[in-house]
């Protein structure tokens, strides 16, 4: 219909000249418009909720499986358990130094108990790691399929380029393999090969390192991770490297 | 001598009877498990301080020997729990709870070290 419309002289009708079907007829094309958007969402409110989360997070947890440790702080007694079960499953070179995970101490009152606090720390398997990015040969990558931060130690020229970038003092390097090396999860010694839990995890009485996997909404770790009640972090959040390691308390 | 002098004699040997009697023999040196974990503290010092006599624990609690009580197989908090060893005590009325304030007694590793070997095993360990 090309009928052509002066608008410049067009008169307004008013209101009052537009009949009741009219009126009709144009709220009904708006609600036809939104009942449809709007009955959509309403009647199946449950299920497109729980697909808006499903998609979040298989968005934010790529990996499969992807594997992410939640330190429950407060039960550290600093046994150093773990320490040791690590260094036996890796082979950590007993020097000083040279370490995979190791425990921090620090004094204070907000403790429970209020003295001092143990914090286990360990390499956080980044997902945005500044040492694959400064690495001059590739040496070290994040795996693509279960998010690990690996070590190919023969492209490893000793430069330490990666444990000056990392802000959580997770790398050293092995004399004896000739190569930087770090915390893997126990991937080489362990995951590989079927067990389900780190070397550290297994070691630790006291329930302080919960290993597991965020891609799984009935994971226990995913489940400490996203619950409200008690406050969880990460170490050095202002560093941008995201980190797969969480801390919790409480 | 004068009856002065004499009732000050008596109370000068009086106080220093109390002063040597309290000066028990007990281990001056706190006590370090290693077992079934690291670095769990006892200090015989500040349970005498408050009071308590050598056979409120050393009737049947404990031994009188130092770190005997690690070779049993229940040396573990679910018996102190229970009300065994320090956990006796230690339920919440008696002294606090032995599933609250950890660190008074779990110095951990680092904690050991410095009680056995001093400033000097510290020196030099900055993570």
């Amino acid at each position: 219909m090309n009928k052509h419309i002066d608008f410049d002289k067009l008169q307004n009708e008013g209101v009052e000249n537009v009949s009741n079907q009219e009126r009709r007829d144009f709220l009904k094309m708006g609600l036809a418009i939104t009942g449809i958007f709007a009955g959509g969402t309403i009647f199946s409110a449950i299920s497109t909720f729980n697909q808006a989360q499903a998609s979040d997070f298989a968005k934010k947890y790529p990996y499969n499986p992807h594997y992410s440790m939640v330190m429950q702080q407060h039960r550290c007694i600093d046994c150093e358990r773990c320490v040791v079960a690590c260094n036996e499953t890796n082979h950590v070179p007993k020097v000083h130094g040279a370490y995979r995970t190791t425990i921090l101490e620090k004094e204070t009152a907000d403790a429970l108990g209020g003295k001092r606090e143990f914090i286990p720390v360990l390499c956080n398997q980044c997902n945005l790691p500044q040492c694959t990015r400064v690495c001059p040969t590739k040496a070290t990558y994040k795996d693509q399929t279960t998010g690990i931060v690996l070590m190919n130690i023969k492209k490893c020229i000793g430069c330490l380029t990666c444990q000056e970038g990392c802000p959580y003092n997770a790398r050293y390097f092995n004399e004896e393999k000739k190569a930087v090396d770090k915390c893997n999860f126990c991937w080489d010694t362990r995951l590989s090969k079927g067990e389900k839990d780190t070397a550290c995890a297994h070691a630790c009485p006291a329930d302080v390192r919960v290993f597991g996997d965020l891609s799984k909404q009935d994971d226990r770790v995913f489940k400490i991770v996203h619950q409200i009640e008690r406050p969880v972090w990460v170490l050095r959040p202002e560093a941008g490297t995201r980190p797969n390691v969480f801390y919790t308390k409480g | 001598m004068t009856i002065r002098t004499l009732l000050m004699t008596a109370v000068a040997a009086l106080s220093l009877a109390a002063v040597t009697a309290v000066a028990a023999d007990y281990p001056e040196a706190p006590i370090i498990y290693d077992k079934p974990v690291q670095g769990v503290i006892f200090s015989h010092k500040v349970h005498v301080e408050k009071g308590l006599a050598c056979d409120m624990c050393h009737n049947r609690i404990f031994e009188q020997q130092a770190k005997k009580s690690q070779q049993n197989k229940d040396f573990v908090m679910e018996s102190l729990y229970q009300g065994k060893y320090c956990g006796t005590c230690h339920n919440g009325s008696l002294a606090f709870a032995s599933n609250t304030r950890c660190a008074t007694c779990h110095i951990g590793v680092k904690g050991a070290k410095r009680a056995q070997g001093g400033d000097k095993a510290e020196h030099g360990e900055h993570h």
